[in-house]
């Protein structure tokens, strides 16, 4: 047992190759990675080769068409509306853009209501008013807790649904009329001298940037600042405006009328678009409140009491002090809010405002057969869409982490 | 004050009796001056709200009450004045147990419960064996609920997926696919935070897949596509691919929702770990994850409540969960009165309990966790 | 690579190998018929209380059940939408789809189905409120129109509206239910869908009389069952179990009076009901297989007045689906 042990073998049994040898290759850590990391992929590979070969064949087999040809046929069917002109010979290919642009419309109106919605709500929370805030509370309780196709379902059959027929239409001052068949304005239709008003219009937009720069450097040399929201406006309307009155304003009013059946001219504002985004709104905006409660919450009491001794307003407190810090809470939360928002939107399906889901996924599915293309193709854009968003939202994160340090 | 400060070594801390409230700062005039009229704004919106909800809210109760049918056998008991309970009276076991065979009704009540019992145990077991014993429970009981339900294992009636339905289909298929994507998304979690490039950016990529597209769009997969990606001849239940749907689909979320977890246990937990010899899987499984899952209890709820509401979707895919089946009652020619707004009344009051009762839950659960991190 | 061993773990777990004999042997082996329904058409297939389904197309099922198995209810019902049929069937969830569904050629040719003949002749027509005092089609030029999504309806309209030069705008709804709904807010000026769902739509709304059906049919709506294509034995069942229950009404055989005429008929009811010829040995089924759809789901006119005529609260005239010699077009092939 006690054997005396050389000092050459002492050294053969600690050596460093020798415990290498012990441990074998495959407790080596790197390899090990290797090894799993080719299994995995040999299996996903495995996986997705086995999917594609049982496809193929069960379409074979039960004499399914395949491939994206159908895009270039005729649909054959109308859609309700289109930002582009659409006929029912149009293309599926053309079928695919107007659900496209579509969802892009109710998606960036929701996202922009939701936001000014969630950020009341989420600022009522704080209000003095007890009714304000038990109203905030319960705004965000009762329609966060509601699946939201109820909610759609909701402000369809039984708000808009309620409007009158258009016979009957409330009309403010006979030239925007609101009835059940959606909401009629006027539209502005621009003649000759047209293009001169919408180049002011670019310069405007262009004004507004070199106005924030500069206010912005006013402030940090002088403390002094410049109403940038009233500035921005008056630029934005007062420029187009002077210039169309000097071009003798070359614009013609298209007034929305009865006409047979319904209203015909103006801009229609259709009812399934207007449920859809009340109800994508309003069931973002309780989640974005909740995260603007959170993020007011999060901002130290120290900061908005500090702000009170040096003297500034309740109001000024909330929108210079406590939000800008709150952001840097608010705005990932916000991010994962507008992507749940544009993959909600597919909900236009349940009550036929044509998004893309509804148009492609619904209708161009059944009428062509081809499930695999279609899904495909409209998961992909949603897929993508999402990434923007995620893209947009954390370039705008950076930012609000700069100003906030 | 200030002269009691100065005794409270020598003698005993006798507080002096508070002053009593100076007149209109207490009592409910004052608390209506200071919460509802502090200011004229405040006072304008506080009358705006009270004359909405005085106009709104006794026509509310005359319908749903007063002037509602409580009882009769069909729709020839109710008139349009009030709301016809009746046709929810005469719908109530569709819309609860869809078709489930009838006298077999004790086995879906008893999946619930079992799953009450569950979830109850695990917050209410002794800390020692806690999450040794309910981590095995929770991962065990859909596919008991999947035999129980379907009976022939057991030897019970055979009851198809088809008969399967109803409020109850959509508490069990949300409680089965948050449960059994637990695994998945922990893996995930971990191969997202992994240093193997590839196994991180398969990760990457399935989290963001699953999380990035509608879940309409997964749900017309699970029914539409999926059945062309299994080999000829192979048939899956079209609830259980829905089900694999679903799994994926929280799988996504949930892997984010640990990965939060993950970041949020402190960095020493895991040198402790590695500084007493523990392999990577002894570590995340024994350390980490008990950590991760405490963490992340009010975050995994909340991703539950959406599950939960999303189940309505499975209607658009003809799944006969409680929506489904609601307007399969509407359709169907005896009852043809239109009493589509009671039916859907009935559902928003159900999921509204449901789902505020788990945020109420959350909420309470974050407040304890918040509370454990001071100590 | 777990997650992966996971998936097709569970994938197997749920499978039932259902390798592609005759689909006859596979439904006499499984011991009852599947059958893809719609998930609530009032008439057609609807679900009561208790869970029971009735109508029209659930009737066929029924009557295949019966000349199979001899027992009308051992049939599994699957509800589906009118996205999913399709491929319900193409992927042998159902073994028959008897979901109103129009017999296309493109469906017929290019989705790898066959048309198992006709159980309703059906049309698109229209729906409109009677304030309106539109007395035809005609008359409707950019009008709304409320539309189901996904369903013929939607091309025939498209395709009515071209050929006479008028403009429409399609608000299109995803279920019958709401279409209605949608119809009655005034959100559009007239409902259009085939006219057996227009009856029953009709009661639906909250003052019936306010609505009237226009005369006119734009297109042509043949309602059938689908089986998949390439079982020619299977399909040979169902389009005769179709045409079992139409002839039966032909001879006047009901499941009253159908023992009756299996002892003491006519050569023709002896040679359907199974006494004389081999009639159901050729199909691969009893002899007795038209005897057991017409006594245990009646022949077609029971049939039809027990779901959707006058015996059912849609109440829906016979028109075109009366018999060939009573002004109908329903005729039956040679029953020899």
């Amino acid at each position: 047992m006690f054997q005396k042990k050389t000092t050459e073998q002492i050294k053969a049994a600690t050596r460093p190759s020798a415990q290498k040898k012990a441990g074998a290759f495959y407790n080596n850590p790197q390899i090990r990675a290797i090894f799993y990391q080719t299994l995995l992929v040999v299996g996903l590979l495995y996986f997705f080769y086995a999917i594609v070969n049982n496809t193929l064949t069960n379409m074979e087999a039960s004499g399914i068409k395949s491939g994206f040809g159908f895009l270039s046929t005729a649909a054959g069917y109308d859609i309700l509306m289109s930002l582009i002109s659409f006929e029912s010979t149009d293309t599926y290919l053309r079928v695919f853009i107007v659900g496209f642009l579509n969802t892009i419309l109710v998606s960036a109106i929701g996202i922009f209501f939701a936001t000014i919605l969630g950020f009341i709500f989420g600022v009522a929370y704080f209000s003095k008013n007890w009714l304000i805030r038990t109203i905030s509370t319960a705004y965000v309780e009762i329609f966060r807790n509601i699946p939201l196709l109820l909610q759609v379902f909701f402000w369809y059959f039984a708000v808009l649904a309620a409007l009158p027929g258009p016979r009957d239409s409330l009309s403010f001052g006979e030239a925007i009329f609101l009835n059940v068949r959606g909401l009629f304005t006027p539209k502005l239709v621009g003649s000759d001298g047209s293009t001169l008003v919408y180049i002011a219009l670019g310069i405007a937009v262009v004004g507004i940037f070199v106005l924030r720069s500069w206010a912005k450097k006013r402030q940090e040399l002088t403390g002094q600042q410049f109403p940038l929201l009233w500035g921005s406006l008056g630029l934005v309307i007062g420029l187009p405006l002077l210039v169309a009155l000097f071009t003798d304003l070359p614009f013609t009013v298209d007034y929305p009328a009865l006409k047979g059946f319904s209203f015909k001219g103006g801009i229609t504002i259709i009812p399934e678009l207007m449920a859809l985004s009340l109800a994508l709104s309003v069931y973002g905006g309780a989640f974005i409140a909740e995260a603007v409660r959170a993020g007011i919450q999060s901002v130290p009491k120290g900061q908005s009491e500090a702000a009170r001794s040096i003297g500034l307003k309740e109001n000024k407190i909330m929108s210079l002090v406590v939000v800008p810090q709150a952001m840097r809470v608010i705005v990932p939360l916000l991010n994962s809010e507008y992507q749940s928002l544009v993959k909600n939107s597919t909900l236009a399906a349940a009550i036929g405002y044509p998004d893309l889901f509804n148009v492609f996924v619904g209708t161009a599915l059944n009428q062509t057969g081809q499930a695999i293309e279609t899904i495909f193709m409209t998961i992909i854009v949603y897929f993508i869409l999402n990434m923007m968003i995620s893209f947009l939202m954390n370039r705008f994160n950076n930012n609000v982490e700069l100003t906030g340090r | 004050m200030m002269s009691n400060n100065s005794n409270t070594a020598s003698r005993q801390f006798v507080p002096t009796p508070a002053q009593p409230a100076p007149n209109m700062s207490a009592g409910f005039v004052a608390w209506v001056r200071d919460n509802l009229f502090s200011s004229i704004s405040n006072s304008i919106i506080t009358l705006i709200v009270i004359a909405f909800f005085v106009s709104v809210i006794p026509g509310i109760i005359d319908w749903a009450f007063i002037s509602a049918t409580w009882s009769g056998a069909d729709q020839s008991a109710c008139n349009k004045e009030g709301a016809c309970w009746v046709f929810i009276n005469a719908w109530s076991q569709q819309l609860f147990y869809g078709s489930y065979t009838d006298g077999e009704l004790w086995r879906v009540n008893l999946c619930l419960i079992l799953l009450a019992l569950t979830v109850i145990s695990s917050f209410t077991l002794p800390k020692s064996f806690r999450l040794k014993l309910s981590i095995p429970l929770f991962l065990v009981l859909p596919f008991i609920c999947i035999a129980i339900l379907d009976g022939r294992l057991l030897g019970l009636e055979y009851v198809d997926t088809d008969y399967w339905g109803g409020f109850s289909l959509n508490i069990l298929m949300a409680a089965a696919a948050i449960i059994i994507s637990f695994p998945f998304s922990f893996l995930w979690a971990l191969g997202r935070r992994s240093q193997m490039p590839l196994a991180r950016s398969i990760s990457v990529i399935l989290i963001e897949f699953f999380r990035g597209i509608p879940v309409l769009a997964l749900f017309f997969m699970g029914s539409v596509m999926l059945p062309m990606f299994f080999s000829e001849g192979t048939n899956v239940d079209k609830l259980i691919r829905v089900w694999l749907v679903l799994i994926f689909f929280m799988s996504g979320y949930m892997a984010e929702v640990f990965r939060g977890g993950f970041q949020a246990v402190p960095k020493g937990q895991y040198e402790a770990a590695d500084s007493v010899g523990l392999s990577y899987w002894q570590k995340t499984l024994l350390i980490i994850l008990p950590q991760v899952i405490k963490v992340s209890m009010p975050n995994i709820l909340a991703t539950f409540v959406m599950l939960f509401k999303n189940t309505v979707f499975l209607l658009i895919i003809g799944i006969p969960e409680i929506v489904q089946t609601l307007q399969t009652a509407l359709s169907n020619s005896n009852w043809l009165g239109g009493w589509a707004i009671e039916g859907y009344v009935f559902v928003f009051l159900i999921f509204w309990v449901c789902c505020f009762g788990m945020s109420l839950l959350a909420s309470k659960i974050e407040r304890d966790l918040d509370t454990d991190k001071r100590d | 690579m777990k997650t992966l061993v996971k998936l097709t773990a569970l994938a197997c777990l749920a499978m039932g190998a259902n390798a592609s004999a005759g689909t006859l042997e596979d439904v006499q082996k499984q011991g009852y018929l599947n059958c893809g329904v719609s998930t609530g058409l009032a008439g057609f297939s609807q679900k009561d209380e208790k869970g029971e389904w009735s109508g029209l197309d659930v009737d066929v099922c029924r009557g295949i059940a019966a000349a199979v198995f001899g027992d009308a209810t051992k049939v599994k019902y699957k509800g589906l939408t009118a996205k999913e049929r399709f491929t319900a069937l193409q992927s042998g969830e159902v073994d028959v789809l008897s979901r109103n569904t129009t017999w296309t050629n493109t469906r017929d040719v290019s989705l790898g189905l066959n048309f198992a003949g006709v159980v309703y002749y059906d049309g698109t027509g229209f729906m409109v409120n009677k304030k309106l005092g539109v007395k035809t089609a005609t008359e409707l030029d950019g009008a709304n129109a409320c539309i189901q999504a996904g369903t013929s309806t939607e091309l025939a309209i498209s395709d009515y509206f071209r050929e006479n030069k008028m403009s429409y705008k399609a608000v299109t709804f995803d279920t019958a239910d709401q279409t209605r709904a949608g119809f009655e807010s005034g959100r559009c000026d007239f409902l259009t869908s085939d006219q057996s769902q227009l009856y029953s739509l009709r009661i639906g709304l909250s003052d019936p009389s306010a609505a009237i059906v226009l005369p006119e049919v734009i297109s042509k709506e043949p309602l059938g069952p689908v089986v998949r294509q390439g079982d020619d034995q299977w399909f040979n069942i169902v389009k005769w179990v179709v045409n079992a229950s139409i002839e039966g009404e032909a001879q006047g055989v009901t499941s009253a009076n159908v023992d009756e005429m299996k002892e003491k008929g006519k050569p023709a009811n002896k040679r359907l009901l199974g006494v004389e010829g081999e009639l159901g040995k050729n199909m691969g089924l009893s002899a007795d297989w038209a005897y057991n759809i017409i006594k245990q789901v009646g022949n077609y006119s029971e049939s039809f007045e027990r779901n959707v005529g006058m015996d059912s609260p849609l109440k829906i005239s016979r028109g075109l689906n009366a018999q060939w010699n009573k002004g109908g077009i329903l005729y039956s092939p040679a029953m020899r």
